[in-house]
């Protein structure tokens, strides 16, 4: 009698301090746009940064504000709440903690739509690359899937080598491309490594619905995805339809994704590094691990692309090659962890 | 006494087959309600895919497993987990998962998608943590647990889902001899308190003569005897079954047969190899 009183106690203390910690993350974020908003080459004053969003006058600051600071302010922490979601699922389905999308090939898949698109058919405009994007990701969830699932179904190794496999083979077919046409590389080069910059805020309208699908697709999954993390046998001994569960969460995984890429291009490590942060603050169960994940990917993504403003001021670093940085550290520290 | 109780499960002509192997040949059992049924066989008899099997996670499979004279094939995959639990060969689970966190995974068949925790899925989770005396771990992550603890997690994972029926494969592989005791004490209590009805599989053959209402030997897919432990431990069953002479006597202490194995038994291996 004494433990099951106990229950409600502990279950609100922990409530208690989820609710302290979503509050936190959610302060951080606004912390962080804002910071979007004001810095960078020019630095405005929040007065300027509201003037401009709420009073539009015409001045250059205030296009400067709406223009270019907005989207990416914008189109920032939603990338990086849709890949650290994305990440959460990947590392879960395939119960590898070194799995991203990167590492099932998604992100190479886009990359190499977006350089057939651009090279083969001549395809311009940012929104069209974007739906490129999308496509190359849709694709290639599909056909790893596929892969992974034909003969003798799926293991989680199994997703992971055909991921690997197609990421290789996505990566030599874009530098075939891009080497038989110099002229392209230098435009293609800043989408391929992942970008915020100059990115209209209609990518941010076409997203954000992607985005949220693709969220209430994997929360309604969460209690379903807890089990998977279990092994196949126990997982189906607890009733989980484990083909069903799987394919309904690569789908919520290929929208994020390919939601993602198609705002900024392939951000490097972003769903590597998130979950294993959000995994830290808040557990393993995904109806609390996915939020942590999107709440801390944006925060994350966010603060990465204002760091890309400074690391070689005057001129903007790409922020892929800032989460590519600090997500091979990360990478590089998981590993070590592992073998010790 | 297994005899009289009606049974639970009743598999009927159970076929299964990988490539052309012939895993479980027309296979019939009947597992009687609320006593402990112990599988044991030599190894690739198919007494662990026996058990899965009756928790319908093979592909292909044939014949029929009735649930209280339901073929369990009408049954929805979490109606189906609410009636038997299942604890697989060497589980698996992240290591940086919580023993509580586990054993909250066994409300999945209680809960709809979305539904809030209830305090019965609270209640739950408790008395299986205390019933297997995992209580005072429970923000452990299983990672740090030793062999004998982690295998008392799994367990309390199995009871938080409350099903009357309870298979084990091979619960005890891996625990040292204490361990063992802990964890098979567990299961009969389980048993004699509440009533429940357990499927084992166990490779060692005196711990199974002594906690078997029903022992089953499975041999080539099929089953070779059923019965009291006193019954199918005889040297010629042994012979033929785990191809060992053995000497059979009587534990002092429990009144339950025991083996002496002396050796392979020789004329069944000479057999074998030719």
């Amino acid at each position: 009698m004494a433990s099951t009183m106990a229950l409600p106690n502990r279950r609100s203390r922990l409530g208690a301090s989820k609710a302290t910690l979503y509050a936190g993350l959610i302060g951080l974020l606004a912390l962080s746009m804002l910071m979007s908003l004001t810095l960078g080459y020019k630095i405005y004053s929040l007065g300027q940064v509201f003037g401009a969003l709420f009073a539009h006058d015409g001045s250059e600051t205030a296009v400067v504000i709406t223009g270019l600071r907005l989207p990416r302010a914008l189109i920032a922490p939603l990338t990086g709440a849709a890949l650290g979601m994305a990440g959460v699922m990947v590392q879960t389905l395939s119960r590898n903690r070194i799995a991203s999308p990167d590492t099932l090939g998604l992100n190479g898949g886009a990359s190499l739509a977006v350089v057939v698109g651009s090279v083969v058919f001549g395809v311009q405009s940012l929104t069209g690359l974007s739906l490129a994007a999308a496509f190359g990701a849709f694709i290639t969830s599909i056909v790893v899937f596929g892969v992974a699932a034909s003969a003798g179904g799926l293991s989680p190794l199994k997703i992971v080598l055909v991921g690997v496999t197609f990421a290789s083979l996505s990566h030599a077919l874009v530098e075939v491309i891009l080497t038989s046409n110099e002229a392209q590389l230098q435009q293609l080069l800043f989408w391929l490594s992942g970008a915020f910059v100059d990115r209209p805020i209609g990518l941010f309208y076409n997203g954000l619905p992607v985005v949220l699908a693709g969220a209430v697709l994997g929360i309604g999954l969460s209690r379903a995805l807890d089990a998977l993390q279990a092994d196949d046998s126990t997982a189906a001994g607890l009733g989980v339809p484990l083909a069903a569960v799987r394919g309904l969460a690569f789908l919520a995984v290929a929208l994020l994704t390919g939601a993602a890429v198609s705002m900024a291009g392939p951000v490097a490590f972003v769903g590597l590094v998130v979950p294993h942060a959000a995994r830290r603050l808040v557990g393993l169960r995904h109806i609390h691990q996915l939020p942590a994940a999107a709440l801390f990917g944006a925060v994350y993504t966010t603060l990465a692309d204002v760091a890309a403003r400074f690391v070689i001021y005057p001129v903007e670093a790409p922020v892929g090659a800032i989460t590519a940085v600090v997500g091979a550290v990360v990478l590089l520290v998981l590993l070590a962890r592992r073998a010790a | 006494m297994a005899e009289l109780a009606p049974s639970r499960i009743e598999v009927r002509d159970l076929t299964l087959m990988y490539g052309h192997d012939t895993v479980l040949d027309a296979l019939s059992l009947p597992v009687p309600a609320g006593k402990v049924t112990v599988l044991a066989g030599p190894n690739g008899c198919g007494k662990s895919t026996l058990l899965r099997a009756i928790r319908r996670l093979h592909q292909g499979q044939r014949g029929q497993i009735l649930l209280d004279g339901v073929d369990i094939g009408a049954l929805g995959a979490k109606d189906l987990a609410r009636q038997i639990g299942l604890l697989a060969q060497s589980p698996s689970a992240p290591p940086d998962m919580s023993v509580e966190e586990l054993v909250r995974l066994g409300r999945y068949p209680h809960q709809a998608m979305l539904q809030p925790w209830s305090e019965k899925d609270g209640a739950a989770v408790n008395r299986a943590m205390v019933g297997t005396g995992v209580d005072t771990l429970k923000h452990r992550r299983i990672g740090s647990l030793s062999g004998g603890q982690l295998q008392r997690a799994w367990i309390a994972m199995v009871l938080a889902q409350e099903t009357d029926i309870i298979c084990l494969d091979e619960p005890v592989n891996h625990l040292d001899m204490a361990h063992q005791l802990d964890c098979l004490d567990l299961v009969a209590k389980l048993n004699r308190e509440a009533g429940r009805t357990i499927v084992l599989v166990l490779h060692d053959l005196n711990l199974a003569a002594r906690y078997a209402d029903q022992l089953v030997f499975v041999h080539e897919g099929r089953v070779r005897a059923l019965g009291r432990p006193e019954e199918l431990m005889t040297p010629e069953l042994l012979a033929e079954v785990f191809e060992v002479d053995a000497a059979i006597m009587t534990d002092p202490v429990h009144g339950r047969p025991i083996c002496i194995p002396r050796g392979r038994a020789k004329a069944k291996s000479v057999r074998e190899i030719a």
